[in-house]
């Protein structure tokens, strides 16, 4: 009797330790999660960024007045363009590139902007490994929204898992973000025609 | 455990246990097959709704229901017309459909028309520049939305493009969503 | 007694070996559910579940001309276009084969371009029975992506066990600098399919 009453005792010991244990950890971790974040580090524009499945050079950002690589623009409508050269990095070819730009500090009418490849204005065409695209990422604007001359974009990756949690498939998970890129945005008068020849540095 | 007991009730219990087990082992080779039926049921259901695998034989001239509307062959002709890849033939079929009932776009949901040729193999509907269905055909899907009421007759119709080897054996037949697994399939019109 | 209990370890241990070998080796879902591949070369038709294919030719071209809504478009590449020229044949019934992919002699699949817009002779090909169809594939490939590659055609983009046609490219004629022999400045893809060679 006196047996089984120790048992028991020392099961509620072990049991209770267990549980404050696994208390004071979450409360840690709490606690972490309440600390400040660390800021997105800023991304120099001059070098290539690599961003989970892709490698990006932005090139340059322009707000445009006209139709711009076959978007086309409602009445009283601008666009807020911004051209990267976009390289694949993964096996196959891919078109998950929706998300890797978001421009900051202004408003948007629709977050989701047209992507078009600079070379013949398809739009989303999926992308070779491999094989650098210069893209173009449209959004349309209200005509009268002011946009910063230096704007900032924030970059958004993904992380690869060989074998995700539901099916043990592979693919890119789990978008972050890996830091802003700041460019100069020039202002393209009506009929202003880019120049997608131009090639280099994002000034 | 303590040691109390004597030893006939040990070997009661050993024997309630082998009997205990045996009967385990009887209810797993019933449980199992159970449960593997269970398990499938839905996914053979399914792929059985899907396939048109059993024919009902319709004698030419004949009407049959099917879906809740009565199918009977109109019409089935062939020749070289449009533009054609070389060795094949343009089939035109064509049935003459008495709505039963009119909710068309539930009772012919999935609606194929076929040819099936001696070989079993299964042709389904082209598109042949050139040609065009008979004055006041439809094909199925505008069939479902031409808003046909009960006690009309409809004309529903397609264009196939069969190789010509095939000519000589095909038979048109017609499978839907609520019929599946079987389908009709239709005698050749006499010659 | 002892020999009992040895008898028992042998069988826990013989358990844990066997138990962590099929963990090791299990293979994982994406591979028990991939497409099921059939090899094949060059001019050879290859049997697929639902349909025969035979590559017939490779064409390589730095620009490719189509005509799109009546409008002339020519279309460029960082790499070069591969027009693959199939004859395809439904088995049973008729049906489509809408994709294609080129796998490098590395593995890397480059996807068929969707720059083309719609076309008659594009992805996804609608076959019947006995009824031979031309249909073309059409790749952006780098020029180190050719030799060693494999033409992957399969009739559905995500067929889970169904069959994919594997045809390895060796009969293409590669020149020295790695370069495939015959690379046209220009191909118009709407000219009678004499054009060009194999």
């Amino acid at each position: 009797m006196f047996a089984t009453a120790r048992s028991k005792i020392q099961t509620w010991i072990t049991a209770g330790a267990g549980t404050i244990a696994a208390l004071f950890v979450a409360g840690l971790m709490g606690a972490f999660g309440a600390l400040p974040a660390h800021a997105p580090p800023q991304l120099s524009p001059d070098a290539a960024i690599e961003a989970g499945r892709w490698r990006l050079q932005p090139v340059r950002a322009y707000v445009s007045h006209a139709r711009v690589y076959g978007v086309a623009l409602k009445p009283g409508q601008k666009a807020l363009v911004l051209e990267v050269d976009m390289t694949n990095r993964t096996a196959q070819s891919d078109k998950g590139y929706f998300n890797v730009f978001t421009p900051e500090g202004i408003a948007l009418p629709d977050p989701s902007p047209m992507i078009a490849l600079v070379r013949d204005s398809t739009l989303t065409p999926e992308l070779h490994p491999g094989m650098t695209e210069r893209m173009a990422y449209v959004w349309p604007l209200a005509g009268d929204a002011a946009v910063p001359a230096n704007l900032a974009f924030a970059v958004t990756a993904e992380i690869f898992k060989p074998h995700d949690n539901l099916y043990g498939t592979p693919g890119w998970y789990n978008p972050y973000r890996l830091g802003t890129v700041t460019l100069p945005v020039a202002d393209l008068p009506e009929g202003g025609q880019p120049q997608s020849g131009q090639s280099g540095s994002g000034s | 455990m303590s040691a109390v007991s004597t030893g006939t009730e040990a070997a009661a219990d050993r024997q309630a246990e082998r009997k205990w087990r045996r009967r385990g082992l009887v209810a797993l080779a019933i449980l199992l097959p159970l449960t593997l039926a269970e398990t499938s049921y839905d996914s053979v259901r399914e792929w059985l709704r899907g396939e048109d695998l059993v024919a009902r034989e319709v004698a030419f001239g004949q009407s049959v229901p099917f879906g809740g509307s009565d199918w009977k062959l109109a019409d089935l002709r062939g020749g070289k017309a449009g533009r054609l890849p070389g060795g094949a033939f343009a089939v035109i079929a064509t049935f003459t459909v008495t709505i039963g009932d009119p909710d068309l776009q539930k009772q012919w949901l999935g609606c194929k028309l076929m040819l099936t040729d001696a070989a079993g193999r299964r042709w389904l509907p082209d598109f042949i520049s050139g040609v065009s269905l008979p004055e006041g055909t439809m094909n199925c899907t505008s069939a479902i939305f031409s808003g046909a009421r009960k006690g009309d007759t409809v004309t529903v119709g397609d264009i196939f493009i069969v190789p010509q080897d095939a000519v000589k054996t095909i038979r048109p037949a017609v499978g839907l969503s609520g019929e599946r697994p079987w389908y009709l399939r239709f005698q050749r019109p006499p010659k | 007694m002892r020999i009992r209990v040895l008898g028992n370890l042998a069988i826990l241990c013989a358990t844990v070996a066997l138990s962590y070998g099929m963990q090791v080796t299990k293979p994982h879902y994406a591979e028990l559910t991939a497409p099921v591949p059939i090899d094949g070369a060059m001019h050879d038709t290859v049997r697929a579940r639902s349909f025969d294919v035979r590559l017939d030719k490779v064409i390589f071209a730095r620009r490719l001309k189509t005509d799109q809504f009546g409008q002339e478009k020519l279309l460029t590449t960082s790499g070069l276009w591969a027009v693959v020229t199939t004859n395809l044949t439904a088995v049973g019934t008729s049906t489509t084969v809408a994709d294609g992919t080129w796998q490098g002699p590395t593995g890397l699949r480059y996807h068929q371009t969707e720059r083309l817009g719609y076309r008659q002779d594009m992805p996804p090909h609608g076959v019947d029975p006995g009824l031979d169809k031309r249909g073309l594939f059409v790749f952006e490939v780098p020029p180190d992506q050719i030799r060693g590659a494999r033409l992957l055609i399969s009739a559905r983009q995500f067929g889970p066990l169904d069959a994919q046609a594997r045809i390895s490219l060796d009969g293409l004629t590669i020149g020295a600098d790695g370069q495939p022999a015959g690379i046209l400045p220009e191909f118009d893809l709407d000219a009678p399919p004499s054009q060009g060679k194999s």
